[in-house]
């Protein structure tokens, strides 16, 4: 014991948490495109200009413009708005999800648990892609059975991560003595334990997002979920595609925006977890 | 033979040792005592160059004969530190469990030692380990020789470890706490064992401890520390007798011993007997007959289960403000008959009787006994709280429980600012003050204490023990005190319950126990202890 401590000591140093600033400031700043996206674009994301096809970036239209001369930067703005609003439904609901499932797996094992560790890995056990697609087939496209269908392939992450945390905590002596005091099982898992388990589970919330944010590009690339004419940032990709040649910077906006957030919230999981070490 | 000169290692700017001096004579054996964070296993570490680069020696030097293996300022010399380690200075630690390599045989690893530092064949090394285990007193040297460490017992590993340690019969032996993660009763055979092979093999030892009974009974020479620094050294006698400095003083004040008696029990004892009405009242806590069983076997869904006993025909009782000590060795099975009777293990057989409502516990690590996530005030008032919710007769306003929660604070000991901190900013005694707080502040009338004290320092534990005697004689607390130290279990109960291998084996008045025993096994712990 003695000779950890002495060795932990090297890792002690106090560094600044590049990460967590560099996270803060990507994301910080695509989720403030965002949120004005929703109030203000610079030109109207719909209204085609038919004398502006395809101009190049510029400082009148910043990332240039489309194939019927829309301003590529206001529909980036709008996208960016869409995507995260049904990545973050999405991890919401897989995320809350997870948090029931896996708290009550964990706390109670036996048959349950056992069971519904089954199903998961049986979810798991398709590429994400093709389940989302085979789900979406049966439910029909739109919004909502995207955000759905995307929660139930997101879920088992989930669940597992909750559910090894709670594992983790629910022998513990301070659990052990609020089962004794009385305490009742709903107030043990969401009062006492939830809170312990919180930036292991910000850490994958983060990941979670990340994925998510991928999961719609790709998934409205492939022509399911966003419709035309609202802006995502996987769609305009998508129709991007004709024009890789001669006019790259309509593939490349929404491209290195995706990889923009990706990064940014890379950045920020990874800052939290050092954090919370 | 070994000099160490105004020692100081520091780690990223704070000295953790701090112009430490001491030397070590051919053939005699210094015990370093001190409290955790004294600084005597960082000092250990730097005579052995085994320090972190994070540590950096920021003063003095240290000599082994005319060799100055560190100075301040200068680079370590591996080279040269390399041709010392195993040969003229090697040492054992605490944890035998992660000192060997779990996945070589310990034969093996006790031949590396040969095979790096000497040229001789095969054959001859092997004839040496196993002269040198026979040595250390392992019976079937052959056996033990081609086992995996998973294979023997702690005392077992420890023996080769120190065999390791020997094999090249290095002029300096450091042992760092070699007996701390052991059994009492293997823990006196380790000692002497040491003592015979510093005698045989003539090194010095330079021996690490916390527990000064066990520096006293091996060392010639003391050297005490805090925080870093030399407090007091001197021949064991001297410092044992007459110590000069305070802390000295208040480190061996603290040791709990069999001489120091707390009167208060012997006049309870004596007022139970007078007071007949006392006597008479029905137990706390009656358990008769009972088997505990342990689950074996994976609990995965088509895995069939066997159950072994671990406490077999148990039975007792604990009676209104009484404290009955229950004694034993790990594995004993007093931590499962703890659990059974918190009713934690359904698996029992027999009958247990409570007659108090929600008996409260108090665990041995404080670091795991505290929701780090929540405030010292909001784990005072939580069992308040519960027990509001399941009896609507107890519930309590916000403001009476922060009342109660306050004055809890107060009685074991802990400022009101402590009120608003988190579990993580305390020290272990605080943490365990806090503990019983939170186990008392609902007054359950029975506790369970499953080694309150044995993770904590010395000086803290006569603090913890005097609490918790206090306090159990002001709440009229009936409690079963479990320990494997059998000094403190002398210090706090009334009646004793000696277990070995899951059964209780004596039972009596903690005097009559302790005076006249009439098991071997209890003779053996009383004279280890």
């Amino acid at each position: 014991m003695k000779l950890k401590n002495c060795m932990k000591k090297t890792n002690q140093r106090k560094k600044r948490n590049w990460y967590l600033t560099a996270g803060l400031f990507m994301t910080g700043l695509i989720l403030f495109l965002a949120i004005l996206g929703v109030f203000w674009t610079p030109y109207d994301t719909t209204a085609m200009s038919a004398g502006e096809k395809f101009a190049a970036p510029s400082f009148r239209h910043l990332f240039g413009t489309d194939n019927f001369g829309r301003d590529i930067f206001s529909r980036v703005m709008q996208g960016i708005g869409t995507t995260a609003f049904i990545s973050s439904l999405v991890v919401l609901c897989a995320g809350g999800a997870g948090i029931c499932i896996g708290a009550v797996t964990g706390y109670f094992g036996g048959f349950l648990d056992e069971a519904i560790m089954r199903i998961t890995d049986a979810v798991n056990g398709f590429p994400s892609i093709l389940l989302t697609l085979v789900i979406v087939s049966v439910l029909g496209g739109g919004i909502r059975n995207l955000i759905l269908s995307l929660s139930i392939v997101f879920m088992p992450s989930f669940i597992r991560i909750v559910r090894s945390e709670f594992i983790k905590f629910r022998d513990a002596d301070y659990i052990v003595r609020a089962r004794l005091m009385g305490t009742g099982t709903v107030r043990i898992l969401f009062i006492h334990i939830l809170p312990n388990i919180f930036s292991t589970f910000l850490v994958s919330v983060t990941i979670g997002l990340n994925n998510a944010i991928l999961a719609e590009s790709g998934m409205s690339y492939l022509g399911i979920g966003v419709q035309p004419p609202t802006a995502s940032l996987g769609k305009m990709l998508s129709d991007a595609q004709g024009y890789l040649t001669s006019a790259p910077w309509y593939a490349l906006a929404p491209g290195l925006t995706i990889v923009w957030i990706v990064l940014g919230f890379s950045l920020l999981s990874e800052g939290i977890r050092s954090r919370a070490q | 033979m070994v000099r160490i000169e105004n020692l100081s290692v520091a780690f990223d700017g704070t000295e953790v040792v701090k112009n430490v001096s001491f030397q070590i004579a051919d053939g005699e054996i210094l015990g370093v005592v001190g409290e955790s964070g004294s600084g005597k296993s960082v000092t250990a570490l730097t005579l052995m160059g085994l320090l972190s680069d994070a540590a950096e020696l920021t003063g003095g030097q240290i000599r082994y004969d005319d060799t100055v293996l560190a100075e301040a300022g200068k680079k370590r010399d591996r080279e040269l530190l390399r041709s010392f380690l195993g040969s003229k200075m090697s040492m054992v630690f605490q944890e035998p469990m992660t000192s060997l390599n779990p996945t070589v045989k310990v034969g093996k690893q006790a031949e590396e030692m040969l095979r790096l530092h000497t040229t001789l064949p095969p054959k001859e090394r092997m004839t040496r380990v196993l002269e040198m285990f026979a040595l250390v007193g392992l019976q079937d040297a052959q056996k033990v020789y081609g086992s995996y460490p998973h294979q023997l017992s702690g005392g077992m590993r420890q023996r080769v470890m120190i065999a390791m340690a020997v094999i090249l019969r290095p002029g300096l032996l450091i042992a760092d706490e070699p007996t701390t993660a052991l059994d009492v009763t293997v823990q006196n055979q380790i000692i002497a064992l040491l003592k015979e092979i510093s005698i045989k093999q003539k090194n010095a030892m330079l021996f690490i401890t916390h527990d000064l009974n066990l520096a006293k009974r091996l060392c010639h020479r003391i050297v005490v520390m805090k925080d870093g620094r030399v407090v007091e050294q001197g021949e064991t006698e001297q410092i044992f007798q007459c110590p000069k400095e305070e802390y000295t003083k208040k480190l061996i004040w603290s040791v709990p011993s069999r001489v120091k008696k707390k009167e208060t029990a012997v006049f309870s004892e004596a007022k139970r007997q007078q007071d007949g009405e006392t006597g008479q009242e029905a137990p706390v806590l009656e358990v008769r007959h009972l088997d505990v069983f342990y689950r074996e076997g994976s609990n995965s869904l088509f895995s069939g289960h066997k159950k072994r006993c671990v406490v077999e025909d148990a039975s007792f009782e604990i009676k209104k403000g009484e404290v009955l000590g229950l004694v034993g060795e790990s594995g004993c099975g007093k931590s499962s008959l703890s659990k059974a009777i918190l009713g934690m293990n359904k698996e029992v057989k027999g009958e247990i009787l409570h007659r108090t409502e929600r008996p409260q516990m108090i665990f041995q690590d404080p670091y795991s006994s505290l929701n780090p996530s929540k405030t010292i005030g909001w784990l005072l008032q939580e069992p308040l709280r519960a027990a509001g919710r399941l009896d609507k007769k107890v519930q309590m306003s916000a403001e009476d429980r922060r009342a109660a929660a306050y004055e809890m604070l107060k009685k074991i000991g802990l400022k009101e600012s402590y009120f608003d901190r988190k579990p993580a900013e305390l020290s272990g005694g605080q943490r365990q003050r806090v503990s019983i707080g939170q186990a008392l502040i609902t007054h359950p009338g029975f506790l369970i204490a499953d080694e309150p004290v044995s993770a904590l320092d010395v000086t803290i534990q006569a603090q913890i023990m005097e609490l918790l005697q206090s306090l159990q004689e002001e709440m009229k607390l009936s409690c079963l005190f479990i320990s494997h130290d059998i000094n403190v279990i002398y210090r706090m109960s009334d009646r004793v319950l000696v277990m070995k291998e899951g059964r209780i084996i004596e039972s009596g008045g903690t005097e009559e126990v302790f005076r006249q025993p009439k098991e071997a096994y209890t003779k053996l712990l009383l004279e280890c202890g």
